[in-house]
């Protein structure tokens, strides 16, 4: 009888091994959004539209990176640059620019077509929102300010390539992907500023 | 037994399959008969081979060279092989040699994913270049005239361009200039490339070196819906690809197969297409509320022309109500049109509203025909500025087939091909009408010339020559307007008579469908006047046009590629119109107003199905006899006023589409040097011409050696300079318009 | 070595250029009695028999030329392509300047010979001084009714037009000359239509060299059988050879055809300078393969020469000596058919550029090791694929030397230090 009651006590122990041995383990739960954990640098995550280091749109409006997506999220307008008004290196920018993020699948796709590296995909992950209108992202928010731009822009002889083409491709972000976690440029610079007014 | 004689040919082994073609056949046509498609640059079924761009080798047996396709004839026996290892060797050194010097800007060239480049070099090249030096760098982006920019990196020199402007429009104005791989494509004279169809080297161009600037970087050729309609720009009745990317009519492009248009279009009917989503154009019925418009809705607007037409019956009787349109309708809207009306009793119908009196030739004839013919008469207005691709099979029909080109009347041909020009009826050269083929081409205007010439077409009909007519009107349908019974019959009025009652006060309520007699009628003093004293006029329109100052009601219809439906060409052959483009939503197209006036009316209408048949089926009856005009009265008169249409002329889609700003024609006044002279204006001058009380104003004076002597030559049909307030032919004064005051004061002050 | 002056007979002694001199000399004599007692028919015949071929550069039979042309009833024309540019020739020019009147009776007689009525002498941009001397001549030929309406009583008339090219090489092909006499752009036409059929304005056409037309009158005279009797069975006849290059007394020699090259060289032109050894010689102007040592006892003629792999051409003869530089010899030639080529096909128009752009690297010290088969295989891929032979002249010369001397080609890519500046 005694036997069967140690056997049992045994038995329930052995049962609860697992998560007795837990109690003592480090908790991976993280105070999220206090504390935010790091994805991998190479991570699928939202969109940016990248500039040269000269402020110029990378993007040359050429919209292979609409026909590569298999998800149809991508819409792409060219237009001309005019002396006025020069946005990206070249005689072709991208008027309008527009990814709807419900409809990606964050493939990279996208990031292989594109022949100026302009799209990539950052370790942001973060988008919610109460609205679907506001998950498609306009050249507005997917475009980084005039100054993360990366690279030099390329001559405006059509066969000037741009040298560092190898090594931008290599950097994912134009955001240090220690420190900024924000959904986007655009949401970091806002939440600086609203910090800016409360201070 | 056939009596026909037998077409020689030639048996021919390629790779591996024996087809049989004609004698003569070359090469490269032959194949195409078992989808072996042979590649080409320079070559081109229409303007044939150049031998330039060597892309089209094969290897043929017997031979030690390899052979280009494109200029070799097959013979007997012959035994090609178009995909040997020799052949795609020579291929591929051939396309390194071509991409040698070509940018890599693919992801930003218009041709990108059309581009015969790049299809041959996914096809046959070898991927990598093996050169190590920069490319060769030319002038990119070059404004080569107002429709056409060329890039001259991407150029490869297949000349197909070149060729289109020597052999099918006979214009030369481009030539390759330079030498060796420094090789570019300019104009002759340095002066902007000015043709009427420039359009087409952009679609020749098998890389993207010409693009048109109305297209350019709008879309990627994947993008676009594609729809195959009818132009309804003139009367032609070109086929025609219309691609549209969400809600924008992009660009169009010629059918190459296409009988009608032989495969090219005129700048008119390929580049006025962006009107469709122009802000001016009208969203909803418009009712006019003193010096304003306010927006009603349909069926308030139905209501009230019902009512007002129901008024005028009962009240004034039938006659008092008149309608004018059918030449910019549909076959199946003329015959509703027609039929709704007389349904009421109304016989004041016409689709006559501009200079045009006849639509329907005694003779018709087709395009090949005409190309055939070994005498064309041209009388009036030259089809060149009204029916652009029909005046190519002239140019052809005089040039490749030797024809003879007679114009008679004011107007020279306006063609770059040689021709006799003659004044009068009388001093057309008798031995014009020795030729076995005669083509008669006549504006449709002053129906003089046929009635002098009436007897001698008879005797040629009688001795079995082949006499036929066309008349390239001024409206793309009035030949379907005529056969749907858009003609007043009857003791109906016609547009002229309409015009004259009301002038009285005659007519109380009139229906204005697509047409701008205010712009565009002989008569513009009758036609203003008409209109100012007519009660309500319902004016269907895209636009507010010269006409729509003296409408009550304006309906919003349906733009030429917004329709479903048919037309008749000038020759009378039925045409297809298929929708490309949703209409904006306010608007509706001119059968369903009549559908929902009907309605109102209580008038029974034929079903869809009985109308579709209808409009298939051209009624073949009397047709109407031209107007005889009045010949100018005699004498020596010191100026005479020649009113000269231009493609680019008009107050509707052409006055509203922004992309063509640097093509419509200015108001100018052309006159030879010694006129001008005489006149004592100098080019840039701005003149009045003034025919008694009546005036066209503020015209730039333009001296041209090409102009006659003792004119004064005015384009027809802009808005703001009105040339209808003048008749054709009749005696005018100059005056000249001195700079204004402030500006002479301060030229004074500068001097 | 002795040898018999046909053409360039009285050079240098006599004034040639006055038509009392020239006809003293026999001069016109030919032309007239063509005129007076020949058929047409029999000189194509005598021109047949004669064995005498084009001396341009294709080498071409001038009788079987001349019977190609159809008989349809259409206007005729003789043109003679005096546009000599081909590298290391200068014989054309030596006969315009120094015996005008025996080209025109050339001219005529050939005129005459093909029943045209009028010719066309197209002469070479850069030729001033020929120019004008062949214009005093026409016009002294033409004050004692040479050229002109119903010559010697009969009902035969001839116009002779003079035009002057615009110095482009390329001017010498046939159908090129005739774009730019007709005021076109100086391109080659496609063949077929050959200009026999449809040349000049549409209408067949002729088009003789200098020299081929001046031979006509000394055939006449002296008989085909004669000229057939010169020279070897195929290639009969005298050609002028303009000697040049790395020889102790270069110019122009008239030679029988089918001379031993080594006679040519050695005993005709002087020999090479003293000390210096033979390492090559391009027989035939600039598009000729190089031939070596073992071909100098070859016979100078179109067949021996063609036989060797390379061409006897216009008959301009380069003798390379063992200073010369092969590569900058390839580079130069190279240069010259890039720049002069029209740019209307592809693989003359890219390829000939990208060879010079290769060789001037190379010259530079940037050549890479790879370059050299390149350039044999660029070369050979862009030959034989041409609308005209200008294309297809660059492979002949540059071939043969990279095959020859491959040490020299690779000496530029191995020691960039031998980096000259071009």
């Amino acid at each position: 009888m005694l036997r069967a009651v140690i056997a049992g006590f045994v038995a329930i122990l052995a049962g609860f091994r697992t998560t007795f041995g837990y109690l003592f383990v480090k908790k991976p739960t993280i105070a999220y959004p206090s504390i935010k954990k790091q994805h991998a640098p190479r991570f699928h995550g939202l969109h940016e539209l990248r500039r040269y280091a000269d402020g110029k749109e990378r993007c040359i409006g050429c919209e292979l990176c609409q026909i590569a997506c298999p998800a149809n999220a991508i819409v792409v307008v060219g237009a001309e640059n005019t002396p006025a008004d020069r946005r990206s290196p070249g005689e072709r920018y991208a008027a309008r620019y527009e990814i709807d993020e419900l409809r990606c699948i964050f493939c990279g796709l996208c990031e292989e077509a594109c022949p100026t590296d302009a799209i990539v995909l950052t370790p942001r992950f973060e988008m919610s929102d109460y609205r679907r209108g506001s998950f498609v992202y306009a050249k507005d928010r997917l475009l980084v300010p005039p100054q993360g731009g990366v690279g030099s822009a390329p001559d405006e002889r059509p066969n000037g390539i741009p040298a560092d083409l190898g090594a931008v491709a290599q950097q994912k972000s134009t955001v240090d992907i220690a420190t900024g976690y924000d959904a986007t440029w655009y949401g970091r610079a806002l939440k600086t500023e609203r910090r800016g007014l409360a201070g | 037994m056939t009596t026909q004689p037998s077409v020689k040919t030639v048996t021919v082994t390629v790779d591996g399959v024996s087809l049989s073609v004609p004698e003569g056949t070359l090469l490269v046509e032959a194949a195409k008969q078992i989808q072996e498609d042979i590649p080409v640059y320079c070559y081109h079924t229409k303007l044939g081979p150049a031998g330039l761009c060597r892309i089209c080798l094969v290897e043929i047996e017997k031979m030690p060279k390899l052979q280009i396709a494109c200029n070799t004839v097959v013979t007997d026996g012959m035994v090609v092989h178009t995909a040997s290892d020799k052949t795609m060797e020579g291929r591929r050194a051939v396309l390194e040699f071509l991409l040698l010097n070509h940018p890599l800007d693919c992801p930003i060239c218009d041709k990108g994913g059309e581009c015969d480049l790049q299809d041959f070099s996914m096809a046959y090249g070898q991927g990598a270049s093996r050169k190590v030096e920069a490319k060769v760098a030319k002038p990119k982006a070059v404004d080569l005239g107002p429709t056409i920019v060329l890039d001259e990196e991407r150029c490869i020199v297949c000349q197909r361009c070149v060729r289109f402007d020597d052999i099918i429009t006979q214009e030369r104005s481009l030539v390759v200039k330079d030498r060796g791989h420094r090789d570019i494509i300019a104009t002759s004279t340095e002066e902007p490339y000015v043709s009427d169809f420039s359009g087409n080297v952009t679609e020749l161009c098998p890389v993207g070196a010409l693009t048109s600037k109305t297209y350019r970087f709008k879309s990627r050729p994947w993008d676009l819906n594609r729809t195959k309609t009818t132009c309804t720009q003139c009367s032609v009745g070109c086929q025609l690809y219309v691609d549209e990317r969400y809600g924008d009519v992009l660009r169009t492009m010629s059918v190459a197969e296409d009988e009608t248009s032989d495969g090219w279009l005129c700048d008119r009917g390929r580049y006025n297409i962006g009107f469709y989503n122009d802000p001016q154009r009208i969203a909803s019925p418009l009712l006019r509320r003193g010096d304003e418009w306010e927006q009603i809705g349909w069926d308030d607007a139905v209501a009230l022309w019902a009512r007002q037409i129901r008024e005028a019956r009962d009240t004034t009787g039938p006659e008092s109500i008149g309608v004018i349109g059918g030449g910019r309708l549909l076959n199946e809207e003329a015959f509703l049109l027609q039929h709704l009306f007389r349904s009421l009793g109304v016989e004041n119908l016409d689709w006559r509203a501009g200079r045009q009196t006849v639509a329907t030739p005694v003779f018709s004839g087709t395009y090949e025909e005409l190309e055939a013919a070994q005498t064309i008469l041209v009388f009036g207005v030259p089809p060149s500025q009204t029916a652009p691709v029909m005046d190519l099979r002239i140019r052809k029909a005089v040039v490749q087939r030797g024809a003879r080109l007679v114009t008679v009347g004011p107007h020279s041909s306006g063609s770059s091909v040689t021709e006799t020009h003659v004044r009068r009826v009388a001093d057309i050269p008798s031995d014009a009408f020795d030729a076995e083929r005669i083509a008669v081409v006549f504006d449709g205007i002053d129906a003089t010339p046929m009635r002098d010439l009436h007897e001698r077409f008879a005797e040629l009909k009688r001795a079995g020559k082949s006499l036929i007519g066309f008349i390239p009107g001024e409206q793309p349908n009035a030949r379907g307007a005529e056969a749907m019974g858009m003609l007043p019959r009857d003791g109906g009025r016609g547009t002229r008579e309409v015009f004259s009652a009301a002038k009285d006060g005659g007519i109380r309520v009139l229906s204005l469908f697509g047409v701008n007699p205010a712009l565009r009628f002989a008569d513009g003093a009758l036609a203003t006047a008409a209109l100012e004293r007519t009660p309500f006029i319902v004016l269907s329109e895209l636009f507010l046009t010269d006409t729509a100052r003296f409408a009550s009601l304006v309906l919003p219809a349906h733009g030429p590629f917004e329709r479903d439906g048919h037309v008749l060409d000038m020759t009378g052959r039925v045409q297809r119109l298929f929708a490309a483009h949703a209409a904006p939503g306010g608007a509706l197209s001119d059968g369903e107003m009549l559908v929902a006036l009907a309605d109102a009316l209580d008038i029974e209408i034929p079903s869809p199905s009985a109308l579709t048949a209808r409009a298939r089926a051209p009624e073949k009856r009397a047709m109407p006899r031209g107007e005889i005009r009045a010949a100018a009265p005699g004498g020596e008169a010191a100026l005479r006023v020649i009113i000269r249409s231009d493609i680019f002329a008009g107050g509707g889609t052409v006055y509203h589409d922004e992309r063509l700003e640097e093509l419509r024609p200015r108001p100018i006044a052309t006159l030879h040097p010694r006129t001008a002279q005489a006149l004592g204006v100098a080019a840039g001058d701005l003149v009045d011409v003034i025919a008694g009380d009546r005036a066209l104003r503020g015209l730039i004076v333009r001296v041209a050696d090409a102009a006659s002597e003792g004119t004064i030559r005015v384009v027809d049909g802009l808005p703001g300079a009105p040339a209808n307030v003048l008749f054709d032919g009749e005696e005018v004064q100059v005056t000249k318009l001195e700079p204004a005051a402030p500006l002479a004061a301060a030229g004074a002050v500068a001097g | 070595m002795q040898l018999e002056k046909i053409l360039t007979a009285g050079i240098g002694e006599l004034d040639l250029c006055d038509i009392a001199v020239y006809r003293e000399q026999g001069g016109y004599a030919q032309f007239e009695r063509a005129v007076k007692e020949l058929q047409p028919a029999a000189i194509v015949d005598i021109a047949a028999k004669s064995g005498l071929r084009g001396r341009g550069g294709a080498g071409f039979p001038t009788g079987r030329k001349w019977q190609f042309l159809p008989n349809n009833g259409r206007p005729r024309y003789m043109v003679c392509n005096c546009d000599e540019a081909e590298p290391g020739t200068f014989k054309d020019r030596m006969l315009l300047e120094y015996t005008p009147h025996q080209i025109i009776e050339g001219i005529l007689i050939g005129t005459y010979a093909i029943g045209s009525r009028h010719a066309y002498m197209y002469i070479r941009g850069e030729f001033k001084r020929g120019y004008e001397t062949f214009m005093k001549a026409l016009e002294q030929a033409r004050a004692a009714d040479y050229v002109g309406e119903r010559l010697f009583g009969s009902d035969y008339s001839v116009e002779l037009t003079v035009h002057r090219g615009a110095g482009a090489y390329i001017c010498g092909e046939e159908t090129a000359l005739l774009n730019s006499l007709e005021g076109k752009r100086g391109e080659p036409r496609l063949k077929p239509p050959f200009p026999a059929i449809k040349g000049l304005y549409g209408e067949p056409t002729v088009v003789n060299n200098v020299e081929t037309l001046g031979y006509l009158p000394h055939i006449l005279r002296r008989g085909p059988e004669w000229f057939a009797g010169v020279g070897t069975p195929k290639s009969t006849g005298y050609k002028i050879v303009s000697m040049s290059g790395h020889v102790q007394k270069p110019g122009n020699y008239e030679i029988p055809l089918g001379l031993p090259m080594r006679t040519l060289v050695y005993d005709i032109a002087g020999g090479l300078p003293p000390g210096r050894k033979f390492m090559g010689i391009q027989p035939g102007g600039g598009s000729s393969a190089c031939l070596f040592e073992e071909h100098l006892d070859l016979g100078y003629d179109y067949e021996a020469l063609a036989g060797a792999g390379s061409m006897l051409g216009s008959g301009a003869a380069v003798v390379f000596d063992d200073t010369t530089d092969f590569v900058k010899a390839a580079h130069s030639l190279v240069r010259f058919f890039a720049h002069e080529s029209c740019g209307q096909c592809t693989p003359c128009r890219e390829g000939g550029n990208w060879l010079e752009m290769t060789l001037e690297r190379m010259l530079h010290g940037r050549g890479v090791e790879s370059d050299v088969d390149m350039l044999v295989d660029v070369s050979h891929s862009m030959t034989g694929i041409n609308l005209c032979p200008l294309g297809d002249s660059i492979e002949p010369f540059l071939a043969s030397v990279v095959k020859r001397f491959p040490e020299q080609f690779y000496a530029y890519v191995r020691t960039p230090q031998t980096a000259v500046a071009v």
